[in-house]
């Protein structure tokens, strides 16, 4: 049989990890992540896996619904109530298996070593506070200052993200920041813990064209100069495309497909990721309307066991709808670009495609059986 | 989701042919459905149609006695700086459309039609009394004819035969012998059985009846709507999906029952049981001199009185000696708790809506004023409404009352128009406040512009455009707002001395007044039982209130909702 | 400053509402067919008394013509503006209107005290709780002992809860626990012990009588339980929804996210905000308090403002009634005034959104 093996990481990793020598910074796998309500269980996230390395950004891309979020917010242990990260699940920072911790401990890692920067900087403040407390609050947390020296630092870190008259700015409340200010004031406070890796959900989408450009830049920057990691979240393919050295594309609570940046620009291979590059505005100049997928991401509430994709999929043939597509990659050549569909690996029969997809499955899942 | 995709799907032809036809013509296209309803519905309606005919008519006789009440309190209030300074050509005028006229021995008629006018047995005002009314055409005649015209009306229907009435299924009744069976009673069965099976009868009816009018809208949306969706259909189904919101409105459906019914309901009437003892009689079974007698309702009551101590008590479901059933037990007068407490269940209600009726009218018509023109009116308004907040309501209800006392107003309804007009003013307020923000949403939506650039006139604007957007919220704190004035309203007949629902009429307030020093001795259902009823009703209005805005205002769910929600996230 | 020049926007149109709400009063008490002269005389009606009585009433002229409304009406408001409350008619003949109100102050300023202090212990935490542990059991007894708790009429609570600890009530122990104490009845003698004099390090100094002030505590309480009910079961409710809308906030995830530990996110993101909402539940509390004291002072016999106003409401007390208005209103508006600050104080935002 023509099949390709994995290599050895990969088989863990579930798909995304790239072989290089040094640890990851964030090694995520196999992580599900399900929400039990009296209706339906929604397995948000699941069964994804990737790493993120030193000084790496890795851009997480998928429409609403995708389960971008929760990833985001199952690795900083957020997850809360009827939400639950399931018991294969493993989250390694540093390689401290982070799912196992306790809320006590998991708050030093909060902050400490994982900073997140939400949506939405006009709630992301809290109203009544001022923003130089709030800034202090995780000075306090994380670094023990106090005092007039954490007011210090604080007017430092409102500079570092370039924010004028810092020392003024420090007294004041967020309903006196505008939009733009008031994200550079939340990056500000995520800084403030000295993170290693800061996670970005959607830090763009609520500000206007121009702020979301120097916001974009600003993180750059940050990044350059402190070493950062960044996990990106967000479903603009443009923004993507900017700041990310390595993507993962999401659809229903799965990674679909990963590759370095350009990689993916130039040569998607998943029809869901054709989909999505096909959509965005101004690739195709002649039509004369916006290319778009029909109909809307399905609610996973169950393991797989077809391709969750194929509704929609415009190349979808019998065995999508039998065989629950595993990430491989796309070519034998091409070891960092996986793919999760059943028209990969490429180079081999649609036959011995399907086939390698089962067997992957049953590698997976059979360690967890027993 | 899917039925509006259902509806762009639709053959565009039957759509537009639907659009076109007036509810008349799709009717006439299919009537079936339509045929199927309407003679059921006309069945429920013949059947009671004498009770919920009299029904109608008084709750018109009271708006026509009310409104004309309160343009002559108006008219008269405006009178008096004339009169002050003399003026008596302007006094004249005034007069004359009130429909007074002064003599030497005072004004007449001094009093509403609804006070003082001795009225006979059939309601119209009695021929001594006749030269008393007002004799040209003027408010005074206009209300004095109305109301005798309607009292005519509804002493007919009353005589009209219902299903479920007292003579048809009777629970009064005596028996023959010591142990011998009971006569007069609905198949000879025992007086609270008749009764129960009345009651429950009852229920069922109205339960049926509020079924079968909830199923028009069901029968509409099926057969005659041409839109497969509105949003109105989604407010139905949050409602439908809301428990709390269905208890509070099973309950106010059954207090409304309740007071619709009431004549039917008790095991007695309160005009026998309470207002006119000594004109009514029962028959008992005596056991002393062995034989059925017979005695006045008066003195049957004073041996059936709750008074704690020794043998003085007549418990909830039992008998008093003289084969009279009691489910919720006498109270001190002896007189049957459950007639007293239906009875006083329409009062109530009568008091709640038309307070909540008035307040909600000056709340609408400030709160869409101010938003419509914004700026000094608004500020006017706003000044306006915290002066009357400012004021404690409950005080100035009890002074209102004391200084009415003796005027024709403090009798109109036992008091109750009294207590409603002063919750009326003094509580819109409340309900401004809940629409000032929604007026000033609305206020904002271009299609008012777009309706001031075609120059459509302001009161067409408001009533058509901005009115429908706060009725929600009306109803929601009217229905919060109604359990305030249950309570107010029973606390001030719990003071007495002429505050509140004048006796005999009752009003659950004054029941545990009476009831209120044997709380702890064996009587404790006096008291007991009309608060616990206070309590229920007013959770229903609340839990009413809640449901409603739930289904009209979906976010607010969302805060109440909880966990849920977080699964979509991204 | 913009913030400050809301609350003095605020101070300003107290002003015009002072008068508006004053203007109501006149015009129930004089415009009305209330007649004080026929009240204080009742069946012993005698012309030349009522003239004397009308004439110190400032209804009538020393001539005996009458005076115009509108000049009672300026009577009326510079006396109440300038504290002239004048003296009672009915209620207590001739005694100042100051001093029949000062006598009757303390008793309702204990219960009021307490009624605050109950409402606010036992209900902030309840609908906290509730707020923090959504859908669960607590919650719902919670939610659901609030909401009947806020619909239970006053003055029933307050028939059943007397009838409930006198003689044969199932409360009946309530009276003789730890100390035996009255329930029913003014506890004014307790509360004028409430101070002794201790003497420390040689000099005498007022201090709190510990049985005493048990003793009067315990007396009021029942009263104070039916008198803050319907706040303790508004703080309740409004406490829960507002906790479960800042709890799922996206500060709150902010403050999560950034390592703050739970007992801190509570008590310092979670509490100040909720503050927000719940500040006019707490101080609308005040406003609960004038009406409900007139019934629970009556069924609980106390000897206060409420007991007063009843009175002087049944005698047609003009005076003493204008007075007991003018107070009432004026401590409505320096609560809403208080309430305004105080939300320039929590909130950030107040007056500035507005602008």
């Amino acid at each position: 049989m023509a099949t390709i093996d994995a290599p050895e990481d990969e088989r863990e990793t579930a798909g995304v990890g790239v072989g290089r020598g040094d640890e990851p910074l964030l090694s995520v796998e196999a992580l599900t992540t399900a929400f039990y309500t009296d209706r339906e269980t929604i397995r948000a996230v699941d069964g994804i896996g990737f790493d993120i390395h030193e000084g790496e950004t890795l851009g997480i891309v998928g429409e609403s619904g995708s389960g971008k979020s929760v990833t985001a917010r199952s690795i900083m242990g957020l997850v809360e109530s009827p939400g639950r990260i399931e018991p294969r699940s493993s989250v390694r920072f540093r390689g401290e298996e982070l799912t196992d911790l306790s809320e006590k401990e998991y708050r030093t890692v909060r902050g400490g070593g994982i900073a997140m920067v939400f949506q939405d900087p006009l709630t992301s403040l809290n109203p009544v506070y001022t923003v130089g407390n709030q800034i202090k609050e995780a000075l306090r947390l994380h670094q023990g200052l106090r005092g007039e020296e954490a007011t210090e630092r604080a007017i430092e870190l409102l500079e570092a993200v370039s924010i004028p008259d810092a020392a003024r700015r420090v007294e004041e409340y967020p309903h006196q920041f505008s939009g733009g200010m008031r994200q550079r004031a939340v990056i500000a406070m995520a800084l403030a813990c000295d993170p290693d890796l800061l996670i970005c959900d959607e830090p763009t989408t609520a500000l206007d064209v121009t702020i979301q450009a120097q916001i974009l830049e600003l993180l750059e920057d940050l990044q350059e100069e402190r070493g950062l990691s960044i996990l990106f979240i967000t479903h603009d393919m443009g923004v993507i495309a900017e700041v990310s050295d390595r993507v993962a594309v999401m659809y229903a609570g799965e990674t679909v497909e990963s590759a370095p940046v350009e990689e993916l620009f130039r040569s998607p291979k998943h029809p869901y990721t054709q989909g999505l590059l096909e959509s965005i505005p101004g690739r195709h100049p002649d039509s004369d309307r916006l290319r778009t997928i029909e109909g809307d991401v399905p609610t996973p509430n169950a393991a797989a066991t077809d391709c969750r994709f194929a509704p929609r999929c415009p190349e979808v043939f019998e065995d999508c709808h039998e065989v629950h597509p595993q990430p491989v990659a796309v070519g034998s050549g091409d070891e960092d670009h996986h793919a999760a569909c059943l028209l990969y690996p490429e180079d081999t029969s649609r036959d011995a495609a399907v086939e390698h997809h089962v067997e992957r499955k049953r590698e997976r899942t059979g360690g967890e059986g027993e | 989701m899917s039925t509006t995709t259902a509806a762009e799907d639709a053959p565009s032809a039957r759509r537009s042919e639907g659009e076109d036809l007036t509810l008349r013509e799709r009717i006439a296209a299919n009537p079936r459905p339509a045929l199927t309803w309407g003679a059921v519905f006309a069945l429920l309606v013949a059947l009671e149609f004498g009770a919920l005919a009299s029904g109608l008519i008084v709750l018109t006789r009271t708006a026509v006695v009310g409104i004309t009440a309160v343009i002559q309190v108006a008219l008269e209030a405006l009178r008096a700086p004339f009169e002050a300074l003399g003026l008596e050509p302007v006094v004249g005028i005034v007069n004359d459309v009130l429909g007074v006229w002064e003599t030497s021995q005072g004004r007449f008629p001094v009093t509403s039609e609804a006070g003082d006018i001795s009225r006979d047995t059939v309601g119209k005002i009695a021929e001594s009394k006749r030269h008393d009314a007002p004799k040209t055409f003027s408010l005074l005649w206009v209300q004095y004819q109305l109301s005798d015209f309607l009292f005519g009306l509804q002493h007919f229907t009353e005589s009209v035969p219902t299903l479920l009435n007292r003579e048809v299924i009777p629970n009064q009744g005596f028996k023959t012998g010591p142990a011998g069976p009971w006569k007069n009673t609905f198949l000879g069965l025992e007086p609270a059985a008749a009764w129960a099976v009345r009651a429950t009868l009852v229920y069922v009816y109205a339960f049926l009846t509020m079924f079968w009018v909830f199923k028009a809208y069901n029968v509409y949306r099926e057969h005659y709507r041409v839109a497969d969706w509105t949003p109105r259909d989604d407010v139905v189904d949050r409602l439908r999906g809301h428990r709390w919101g269905q208890f509070g409105f099973v309950v106010v459906f059954m207090f409304v029952t309740m007071a619709v019914f009431a004549p039917t309901l008790g095991p007695t009437t309160a005009e026998a049981n309470i207002e006119s003892t000594y004109q009514n009689e029962v028959q008992y079974f005596d056991s002393e001199s062995g034989q059925v007698e017979e005695v006045f309702v008066g003195q049957a009551n004073a041996g059936a009185k709750s008074k704690g101590q020794g043998d003085q008590n007549v418990g909830p479901l039992s008998y008093d000696d003289y084969g009279r059933y009691h489910p919720f037990g006498t109270d001190v007068n002896g007189q049957d708790l459950f007639t007293f407490m239906v009875a006083g269940s329409r009062i109530s209600l009568f008091v709640g809506l038309i307070a909540i009726g008035l307040s909600a009218f000056v709340a609408a018509t400030l709160s869409l004023l101010s938003a419509y023109y914004k700026g000094l009116v608004d500020l006017a308004t706003v000044i306006a409404a915290d002066s009357v907040i400012a004021l404690p309501q409950f005080l100035i209800l009890i002074m209102v009352s004391v200084a009415f006392q003796g005027h024709w107003l403090s009798r109109v309804y036992s008091g109750g128009m009294l207590i409603a007009l002063v919750f009326g003013l003094s509580g819109w307020p409340f309900l401004w406040r809940a629409v000032r923000g929604p007026s000033f949403q609305v206020a904002e939506e271009e299609w008012i512009d777009a309706a001031k650039s075609f120059g459509q006139r302001v009161p067409v604007t408001m009533r058509k455009h901005m009115l429908p957007y706060i009725l929600g919220y009306l109803l929601v704190y009217g229905s919060m707002s109604l359990g305030g004035i249950i309570i107010a309203t029973s606390a001030l007949s719990f003071l007495g001395n002429g505050l509140g629902i004048n006796p005999p009429t009752p009003e659950w307030g004054r029941a545990i007044a009476a009831g209120r020093n044997y709380v702890s001795t064996q009587s404790w259902h006096i008291a007991t039982i009309p608060g616990v009823m206070i309590v229920l009703v007013v959770t229903a209005f609340n839990a009413l209130g809640d449901g409603i805005r739930d289904a009209i205002d979906p976010e607010s769910e969302g805060a109440e909702g909880g966990g849920a929600a977080a699964g979509g996230g991204g | 400053m913009s913030r400050w020049s809301y609350v003095l926007k605020r101070l300003v149109l107290a002003v015009p509402v002072l008068v508006f709400a004053l203007t109501v009063t006149f015009m129930i008490l004089y415009l009305g067919p209330l007649d004080p002269v026929t009240a204080v005389f009742g069946q012993e009606y005698n012309p030349s008394d009522a003239l004397q009585l009308r004439k110190d009433l400032g209804l009538v002229r020393a001539d005996g013509s009458p005076v115009p409304l509108w000049e009672q009406y300026i009577d009326f408001m510079v006396r109440l503006f300038t504290f002239n409350f004048g003296q009672s008619w009915v209620v207590a003949s001739e005694v100042s209107v100051s001093t029949l109100i000062w006598n009757k102050v303390l008793p309702t300023v204990w219960l009021g005290f307490w009624s605050v202090i109950v409402a606010l212990v036992v209900g902030l935490p309840l609908g906290f709780y509730a707020g923090l542990n959504p859908n669960t059991g607590g919650d719902y007894l919670a939610s659901f002992g609030g909401i009947v708790w806020r619909a239970m009429p006053n003055f029933w609570l307050a028939v059943i809860l007397a009838g409930a600890i006198s003689q044969g009530g199932f409360l009946e122990g309530y009276r003789t626990w730890i100390i035996e104490t009255q329930v029913i009845g003014t506890p004014r003698g307790t509360l004028e012990t409430l101070l002794m004099d201790v003497e420390l390090l040689g000099i005498a100094m007022p201090m709190v009588d510990p049985t005493n002030f048990f003793a009067a505590v315990k007396w009021i309480l029942p009263a104070a339980l039916v008198l803050g009910s319907s706040s303790m079961g508004n703080e309740m409710r409004i406490g829960r929804t507002a906790v479960l809308e800042t709890i799922n906030s996206n500060y709150v995830e902010t403050a999560r996210a950034k390592g703050v530990s739970s007992w801190k996110i509570v008590s310092k993101h979670v509490f100040r905000n909720a503050m927000v909402p719940l500040l006019p539940v707490i101080m609308g509390e005040f406003y609960l308090l004038i009406g409900g004291s007139v019934l629970v002072e009556l069924i609980f016999n106390i000897n206060g403002l409420g007991r007063l106003f009843i009175s002087a409401a049944f005698g047609a007390d003009v005076t003493v009634l204008g007075a007991l208005l003018f107070i009432f209103v004026t401590m409505t508006l320096v609560f809403n005034i208080i309430q305004d600050i105080l939300y320039t104080m929590i909130d950030p935002r107040v007056g500035y959104e507005s602008e």
